[in-house]
């Protein structure tokens, strides 16, 4: 594997595991999603590298939808703090439904 | 030389003033006195019928007729409208019939309605009434005509609803005049046809530019305004719910003249319908189907009033026959010969309810031969005169039409219905005589204070009894036949009319007999039903009819405009189809999301290793 291969999956792991084991705060969570960008990095080596042009939209379609899902979570993040008073994972089961 | 078209005109105009006047001094607030119906309007009446001999005089000498045109009262570029009056043969008849038959009736209504403290009033009506006949006679465009129609229509709605406090009487007035309005749109179409394709109202230029061409539909609307206004089958259940009026509204409006108004009309326009065979066959089969029908219902009806109106009914079929026939003038002459016989039998009609206090039910009276004979007398008169009994005037104009229908090679199946109609009026003629006349007194009310004493009540009868007897022979001996006449035939054949009458005098004895024996143990209701509920028609007609199209409606707006297309296909269809989505998704998530994101995380793993290795 070459390093920069290594690199980016290595980071894109690393993150992954972070937000699938979270357990106390929901900010954490959000951190380790802005750290799954490195996808970013993977899609613009790939059409670089191997130069297809018609998969060069596909790093930017990438930045813009996070753009917008990270600005959805920070909106979850408010709203969960201002109803339950902190972002704790432990208090959202509180009004389980 | 040049007198007589002079004499003419001026008599028959002078007539309408004389008629006019005394409508024109009610205008003025000066109180009339208490004599005003009397000595004005009959007086009027009987100098008009006075005056209207002359002409008919002449036209019996010289055969003189006339058409006077008086007045433009419309014109644009194209199309003129002139006040014109068209004294023919037929309008220079029927005046004088008229204005007789009016004068006995204006007489006998003095004593009828002697108590109405509203007499001037009625009288006032009557007279506007007979003023708007005459006109509608003597029209000679079809503009003037309709005036005339429309101004029978309005009286007779007036009249019917006399006694307006009773509400009977008030939907009876409303069902007149709307099967009026319903023959009324047959009038209106003929006449715009003939203003888009002939170009003119007046008789002469529709006769003459005409010849050509396809009268079709302007022929079935003048057949539907004469099945309006002259009650045949489909439009007929206002005649004997006009019933409600009193007694001289009926003798006047619903016997003699107004009715006769459709038929009138048809034989105006006969020259049209001569040429086409199609209108000659609705008007066959309408007329068979209505004197027939009309003479069923009246086997089994219990008010006076009512069987008379039947048997109108059924001698205006049997005219809308004679029209279908092509004989017109057969028509006209039983139109003539009508108005005599039963006007005087709605008068003897309405004496003996007056005598009896107000006593409607012929199976509450009895033995009026007693009471007052010479009613009862002039009532068997008529009744003869109706079932065409030879030599009164209802055989030479029922009998004509009878044998003109039997020597046609039209359809069978109307001269067999026709032939079994007149054996009917015999049987309710008889049944009528037998109820009223004979036998001996059912009423429970005082009858022994009245007597005919009064000339004003047995003056009329007679008068009218006259004209019934001698009617028939005058207007036939003096009048030119058109057509003519089928003059051999067998013996069958030409004593069929009279054969099926004596048959129908016998049946109805025969029938009457059997009201002593009981013979069933039960009554047989379903044919003495569907006869004593004329046919079902205004059950059906008033009641069924409105309530379909009434809940119709209401499915239309409430059900199908506001529950379905703006509820159910609308709000709640996305409801509930989303709302069936989102159960089934939400019951296949559990929401385990660490397990599967755990999972997730250990399969990208994995790959990226295998690949990468």
């Amino acid at each position: 594997m070459t390093p920069p291969h290594f690199a980016f999956s290595a980071t894109f792991i690393l993150a992954l595991t972070g937000l699938v084991f979270t357990r106390t705060h929901l900010l954490s969570a959000l951190l380790c999603l802005e750290g799954m960008m490195s996808l970013f990095v993977a899609l613009s080596l790939w059409a670089l590298q191997l130069d297809i042009t018609s998969f060069l939209a596909s790093p930017l379609l990438l930045l813009a939808f996070s753009a917008c899902e990270a600005s959805t979570g920070l909106a979850l993040l408010a709203a969960t703090a201002r109803t339950h008073g902190s972002d704790r994972l432990q208090s959202l089961n509180l009004l389980q439904c | 030389m040049y007198a007589t078209p002079h004499i003419l005109t001026s008599c028959l105009i002078i007539v309408l003033i004389i008629l006019v006047f005394p409508l024109l001094t009610t205008l003025s607030p000066h109180q009339r006195n208490s004599d005003w119906p009397l000595s004005q309007v009959k007086t009027s009446v009987k100098i008009a019928f006075f005056t209207s001999m002359v002409p008919l005089c002449l036209f019996l000498d010289e055969g003189a007729e006339v058409i006077v045109t008086s007045w433009t009262w419309m014109n644009t570029l194209t199309f003129d409208v002139n006040i014109s009056f068209k004294f023919d043969m037929y309008s220079i008849i029927f005046t004088p019939v008229a204005l007789y038959v009016t004068w006995s009736i204006l007489e006998f209504t003095s004593w009828y309605m002697h108590t109405d403290p509203l007499v001037n009033r009625f009288f006032k009506y009557l007279l506007t009434f007979l003023i708007a006949m005459i006109i509608l006679v003597t029209a000679n465009n079809l503009f003037q005509l309709f005036i005339g129609w429309e101004g029978v229509g309005i009286m007779s709605f007036l009249l019917i609803s006399w006694w307006y406090g009773r509400a009977d009487a008030n939907t009876a007035a409303l069902q007149a005049v709307i099967y009026n309005r319903v023959g009324d749109i047959g009038l209106i179409f003929a006449m715009a046809w003939m203003a888009m394709n002939l170009n003119s109202w007046e008789m002469q230029q529709v006769f003459l530019t005409s010849e050509d061409l396809d009268l079709t539909f302007p022929l079935i609307g003048l057949i539907i305004a004469a099945t309006g206004k002259s009650a045949q089958f489909g439009l007929h259940p206002w005649l004997p719910a006009a019933m409600e009026g009193p007694t001289p509204v009926s003798a006047l409006l619903h016997s003699s003249t107004m009715v006769v108004a459709g038929i009138f009309l048809l034989i105006r326009m006969s020259p049209l319908m001569e040429k086409n065979p199609l209108a000659l066959t609705i008007c066959l089969c309408l007329g068979a189907l209505t004197t027939v029908f009309t003479a069923t219902c009246a086997l089994t009806q219990n008010d006076i009033k009512k069987i008379v109106a039947f048997s109108t009914s059924s001698q205006l079929g049997l005219m809308m026959v004679a029209i279908g026939l092509n004989q017109p003038q057969l028509a006209f002459l039983h139109i003539c010969t009508h108005a005599f016989f039963k006007a005087m039998l709605f008068l003897c009609s309405g004496s003996i309810i007056h005598h009896l206090w107000d006593q409607q039910d012929i199976r509450m009276m009895g033995g009026a031969r007693f009471l007052c004979p010479t009613t009862t007398t002039c009532l068997g008169i008529g009744s003869l005169a109706l079932t065409g009994t030879p030599f009164l005037a209802g055989f030479f104009s029922k009998d004509a039409i009878l044998e003109a229908l039997s020597n046609s090679h039209l359809n069978a199946w109307a001269l067999i219905l026709t032939l079994i109609a007149t054996m009917f009026t015999a049987v309710y003629s008889l049944r009528l005589i037998i109820f009223v006349a004979l036998g001996n007194p059912r009423t429970p009310r005082s009858i022994f204070q009245m007597n005919e004493v009064d000339p004003a009540i047995t003056n009329p009868i007679k008068r009218l009894a006259w004209g019934s007897i001698l009617a028939g022979l005058l207007i036939t001996s003096n009048i030119i036949p058109l057509k003519t006449p089928e003059m051999t035939m067998p013996d069958e054949v030409k004593t069929a009319a009279l054969m099926v009458t004596l048959l129908g005098f016998l049946l109805a004895l025969d029938l009457g007999n059997l009201t002593g024996h009981q013979l069933k143990s039960t009554t047989q209701r379903p044919v003495h039903l569907f006869s004593n509920l004329l046919g079902f028609f205004p059950p059906i007609m008033h009641r069924l009819s409105p309530k379909l199209s009434l809940s119709f409606g209401q499915m239309v707006a409430s059900q199908m405009t506001d529950q379905t297309w703006l509820e159910k296909t609308g709000p709640k269809a996305v409801t509930s189809i989303n709302m069936s989505l989102v159960t089934t998704t939400s019951n296949a998530q559990q929401g385990l999301i660490k397990t599967y994101l755990a999972l997730f995380l250990v399969t990208i793993t994995l790959a990226t290793l295998l690949i990468s290795l």
